[in-house]
């Protein structure tokens, strides 16, 4: 279904480091990554690569001159979860929570769990541009800024197509839990497949 | 559009038959293969429990193959407060089909119906519905509706939380024939001046309605008791403990706030729906209906006159599911069985076709429910803040030819344009007399040009939304009530409007809407199950759409005369 046509096509593989500690960086941008993040899951809800979801994170946050790591979190899938256990592991405090299926949140260490600073809870609607302005906001957060909010988006036949789908991505990821599994540091590794 | 290229993109080459199917709107529409295991699953389900009970010393001591050791909450609130201890060894005796067979044949009555029904547990009436395709499904709603008249309810909302919208698109509304309107917010810190909106413009449109402003629950209520808003909806439960337990939440606190709302005479009913569990990932391997029938007997548990169902924001799971929108019906025919007002969905976005947003409607509207939608949207879908409704104002000629095509009454009617833009010039200018009495934001004359003539959000021109957040603010700091904006209308020139709106207020001192199912006539007369109770019993009973009614509904936009096949009627 999916098979490019023109373009060749990322791929991506996430190299674990070692355990995921606290960072030093005060302006590091933490990429909190869910558990089917990668493997077994390739690509987002709308069939946006993960390669391609990284990647423009990762530029958002260099052109801003930030730096970022990633980690991979196994103990949970709820979003806010992951994502507020990557804030407390960056140096800045700052992290993007990244559900496989495409949620997206950035979050800082100091706010409570269930708030955050900008929240894109319609994976629908998450395109390689708009991961870009994420990664972006998160490194002027991680520099002390208080950046515009990416605009969000609103799509209500959103339902219609997605939302059994986004339900039956989240069962697979439940099951893809490990709580005996702390989260590990990961270098991605894109390579292009033509 | 969502950020997604067209299914039929491959290199194989496809007919040119199968390149219009791929684009036909149907295919927009997200469908999956159902997963048991998981709850992922309409109606039909190996891990669905068997029904049984046991009681012992007046107590049930056993639900559904668990032993009261072993209840989580929701089992406890269920065998404590919703099922009839003294006959419910012998309802449940009853085989399945017998029950199943009574909800169909008019020969057993409502009453008989609705008696063994309390006497059953949750696993029972799944049992029983199982039984029932589609048609007869719809058999068992037409007999346990609660109210003999049928209605509907609207959304009125904007994108831009303009209360001169919400207050026009009321009035039109509440003249189209909506018994009650709900409205909710962008911004949340905008409700009270929508939510006067809402009120003023639906009591200019007619007598007799009921408006509602969906929000966290403290606030909900806080406008609820100063009559600002005369009913409340949007208290949600769950069919498990673990999504209970996530809201924060218990079946004794939702009924707790449930007493909260009566104690002042407020209507009010609980929500729920197929699905939501699922989304949540806390199905605990149970089928959707199976918790929706949970939820179904807490809200009766609690003391609820009604309940908002037919999965409502979860509408896409089960309308991917085989069988799904077969077991959104099933929940609506539980819900009216077990006495309670059903206002029964169709009030979300559920497809990209037009067929079969059709279709989904149908097991609704053609018996006829308490509210057929819970509700349609009264603005444009674009403009609808609770993310788009299956049915909006684009569909209201449709939905007029329908009811005159099968002759039912699903609670609308055609309006003359010159009527429609009265009102909505009326409720325009109400507004603009109760801001000024109250000192908020002004109202222009071009914003009620605008709203008169109006289609969308787009065709308004903007507020200054800073200005209105400080007056919506001072609303709730100075203690306004519902009775100071009986005083402002009146003082300003709308005693009609005044009148309308004192009504509503009084009612709450009468205790009328606290009646299963009740809504008022134009004239404030209350149509409740007590008084207006569901008849039906087999052809030629029941309600019937004749006389008056039944004129007003063979009226469209555009019918030719017989007498003058020069000219049309409207």
């Amino acid at each position: 279904m999916s098979t490019p046509t023109a373009d060749s096509v990322r791929t991506l593989s996430l190299r674990e480091i070692g355990p995921a500690e606290r960072g030093t960086r005060a302006d590091e941008v933490v990429i909190a990554l869910s558990p089917a993040f990668g493997d077994p899951f390739t690509k987002t809800i709308v069939d946006v690569p993960h390669a391609e979801v990284i990647r423009q994170l990762l530029a958002g946050i260099e052109e801003r001159g930030g730096t970022a790591r990633v980690i991979k979190v196994y103990r949970t899938a709820d979003l806010a979860a992951v994502a507020h256990l990557g804030a407390k592991l960056s140096g800045s405090g700052i992290a993007v929570g990244v559900l496989s299926r495409g949620t997206t949140v950035l979050h800082q260490r100091d706010l409570a769990r269930l708030s955050n600073l900008e929240l894109f809870p319609q994976a629908p609607l998450l395109d390689a541009e708009v991961f870009r302005m994420i990664g972006a906001n998160a490194a002027q957060y991680a520099q002390g800024q208080s950046p515009k909010p990416v605009p969000t988006r609103n799509d209500q036949m959103a339902r219609p197509r997605w939302q059994a789908k986004a339900a039956l991505l989240h069962l697979k990821e439940f099951d893809c839990i490990d709580k005996d599994r702390a989260a590990v540091e990961v270098e991605p590794v894109i390579t292009t497949v033509d | 559009m969502t950020a997604v290229a067209p299914r039929s993109e491959s290199s194989v080459r496809s007919s040119k038959r199968t390149e219009v199917l791929e684009n036909r709107p149907v295919n927009l529409d997200g469908f999956v293969e159902e997963w048991p295991e998981k709850g992922l699953v309409a109606m039909e389900s190996d891990f669905d429990p068997a029904p049984s009970v046991r009681v012992e010393d007046g107590r049930i001591v056993e639900l559904d193959g668990r032993t009261r050791d072993r209840f989580d909450f929701m089992d406890t609130f269920i065998a404590d407060h919703a099922i009839d201890v003294d006959t419910c060894e012998d309802a449940m005796a009853t085989p399945s089909v017998e029950i199943a067979r009574a909800l169909v044949d008019p020969r057993t009555t409502r009453a008989e119906i609705v008696a063994l029904g309390r006497g059953l547990t949750p696993a029972k009436i799944l049992d029983v519905v199982k039984l029932m395709n589609v048609v007869e499904i719809m058999m068992g709603i037409q007999k346990t509706r609660s109210r003999r008249t049928p209605a509907n309810q609207a959304h009125s909302t904007s994108a831009k939380d303009n209360p001169i919208q919400v207050a026009a698109d009321a009035a039109e509304g509440a003249v189209r024939g909506f018994a009650e309107l709900e409205t909710t917010l962008g911004v949340v810190r905008y409700a009270p001046l929508v939510a006067i909106g809402l009120q003023v413009g639906g009591q200019v449109g007619r007598g007799g309605v009921l408006t509602q402003c969906a929000l966290e629950e403290a606030t909900e209520l806080d406008l609820g008791m100063r009559g600002i808003t005369a009913y409340a909806e949007t208290i949600s439960i769950y069919g498990t403990e673990s999504v209970f337990v996530d809201g924060d939440d218990t079946p004794w606190s939702k009924a707790f706030l449930a007493s909260a709302y009566a104690s002042r005479g407020i209507k009010m009913r609980f929500t729920s729906g197929t699905g939501s569990e699922v989304q949540m990932g806390n199905a605990e391997g149970r089928s959707m209906l199976y918790l929706e029938i949970r939820c179904i007997l807490m809200a009766k548990g609690a003391g609820v006159q009604g309940l908002q169902n037919g999965s409502i924001s979860c509408i896409g799971v089960p309308g991917a599911v085989p069988g799904g929108i077969r077991a959104v019906a099933a929940e609506n025919l539980v819900a009216s069985w077990m006495d309670l007002e059903c206002a029964s969905g169709n009030d979300q976005s559920f497809s990209h076709s037009a067929m079969r947003r059709t279709s989904r409607l149908l097991p609704q509207m053609l018996p006829g429910t308490d509210f057929v939608c819970s509700g349609y949207s009264a603005v444009p879908n674009m403009d609808n803040m609770f993310a788009g409704s299956n049915v909006d104002t684009e569909d209201y000629d449709d939905w007029n030819t329908i009811q005159r095509d099968m002759q039912v009454d699903g609670g609308l009617r055609h309006v003359r344009e010159d009527v429609i833009l009265q009102v909505r010039n009326k409720a325009a200018r109400a507004m603009q007399a109760v801001f000024a009495e109250l000192d908020l934001p002004a109202i222009t004359d071009e914003e009620v040009e605008a709203a008169t003539y109006a289609n969308s959000s787009d065709d308004y021109p903007d507020r200054d939304v800073l200005a209105d957040l400080d007056g919506a603010r001072s609303v709730m700091d100075r203690g306004i009530t519902g009775l100071d904006l009986v005083k402002a209308l009146e003082r300003s020139g709308f005693g009609d409007v005044a009148e309308n709106y004192l009504q509503v207020l009084r009612q709450r001192v009468s205790g009328d809407l606290l009646q299963t199912a009740a809504i008022f006539t134009g004239d404030f007369v209350p149509l409740a199950a007590i008084n207006d109770a569901n008849d039906y019993a087999g052809p030629g009973t029941g309600y019937r759409l004749s006389g008056e009614r039944w004129e007003e509904l063979k009226k469209l936009r555009h019918v030719t005369s017989a007498e003058n096949p020069e000219e049309e009627v409207s």
